[in-house]
């Protein structure tokens, strides 16, 4: 399964059984930093707001499609909050990779990563940036990057995802 | 001068964040103006703003989320972009605390806001990235400096450098003060002892929905 982060709404994809596309319903939480998802309830996020399964999600997922406004060179506040509420994909154990502290596998699933952010004049800076970030999402996942590209318009994006 | 001190972590109550700034608040002397301000939602208002203009330094201290920015701060940030920050001439410095060991790993969150900078006008001082922050909470009668935390004193002493002096400087990773594979030891001894607090079993940490 595809798993689709969007902020921009009407995608040309709809929820099937080889994508499920996420969009913003207006009643998405922000995470309070808690780890509940970790201690309480492990793999499932406390906060019942309709997205508590992110976790969830990405562990029946093989590519990732996040499909966001370039915001400073990162994401925008909707997709970053469902990154942040996806933490229980990982566990909260610890592993070293590239030489570093990252969190351990939960699941067993590859995710690859594909980013298409989108905004009228993104710096060079922040696309530098956004690419680095996604880089450490993909090692913080244990999965790999597909691609990230940048798109002057929402609509355009659309346009390379029919 | 005049700081201001932003606590934008999402927790309120009990946050490195927290930890951090009273640490960081300790090594300015009494004539050093200084108010708190709170980022832990993702709103802020126009009244807020205004009262952070009166300030010619902000400090941010956040944790690491996903290798960036909280998603509430990063909801204040947008608003003020949008709102618009009427006052210019205001460097902006920002301390990170990772989860991680490494406080290198904090290098896109700074970069993130850095370029938050170049949006709104607001001048780049400089970040910290703070390694083992998680541990910062348990060790808040530990003075600054001393021990475990000798290591954020040093980067600390550089940052109120620059902060007087109202200069850029290259950001600052730094961890705290003990060996790697302690931190992690006593890490994931505290998830086992909150696992079970919270009536779960050791073994739950790992279980697969």
């Amino acid at each position: 399964m595809k798993l689709i982060l969007s902020d921009v709404r009407d995608l040309p994809i709809k929820s099937d059984d080889k994508y499920h596309v996420i969009y913003n319903d207006g009643n998405l939480h922000y995470c309070i930093g808690c780890f509940g998802c970790w201690i309480k309830t492990p793999g499932q996020c406390v906060i019942k707001d309709g997205y508590s399964n992110m976790g969830q999600l990405l562990s029946r997922c093989d590519e990732l499609i996040l499909v966001s406004k370039c915001t400073y060179g990162g994401f925008s506040p909707f997709i970053k909050n469902l990154l942040d509420r996806s933490i229980s994909y990982i566990s909260p154990y610890f592993v070293t990779r590239n030489g570093e502290m990252h969190h351990k596998r939960r699941y067993d699933n590859v995710i690859s990563i594909s980013a298409y952010f989108y905004g009228e004049d993104i710096s060079q800076s922040e696309k530098e940036t956004a690419k680095s970030l996604v880089s450490a999402n993909a090692v913080n996942y244990d999965g790999k990057v597909k691609n990230v590209l940048f798109f002057s318009t929402a609509e355009e994006v659309k346009a390379v995802l029919i | 001068m005049k700081t201001a001190l932003i606590n934008a972590s999402p927790k309120e109550s009990g946050s490195a964040s927290k930890a951090l700034l009273s640490d960081l608040k300790s090594l300015f002397l009494d004539e050093h103006t200084i108010k708190e301000f709170l980022f832990h939602t993702p709103n802020i208002s126009e009244e807020e703003i205004k009262d952070l203009c009166n300030y010619s330094t902000w400090v941010f201290a956040f944790p690491l989320y996903v290798d960036g920015i909280p998603s509430q701060l990063l909801s204040c940030l947008c608003e003020m972009e949008q709102l618009g920050v009427d006052c210019k001439n205001i460097r902006i410095y920002a301390i990170v605390n990772c989860g991680f060991y490494e406080g290198k790993q904090a290098c896109n969150a700074l970069a993130i806001l850095k370029n938050w900078c170049d949006r709104t006008g607001l001048i780049w001082g400089t970040g910290i990235g703070f390694g083992g922050g998680g541990s910062l909470v348990r060790m808040q009668g530990v003075p600054v400096g001393s021990g475990p935390k000798g290591t954020l004193g040093k980067v600390f002493q550089e940052l109120i450098s620059a902060i007087l002096s109202q200069s850029s400087i290259e950001n600052m990773y730094t961890s705290i003060g003990f060996p790697k594979f302690l931190y992690k030891v006593a890490a994931e001894i505290g998830w086992k002892q909150m696992i079970t607090a919270n009536g779960g079993k050791k073994k739950d940490l790992k279980r697969r929905m």
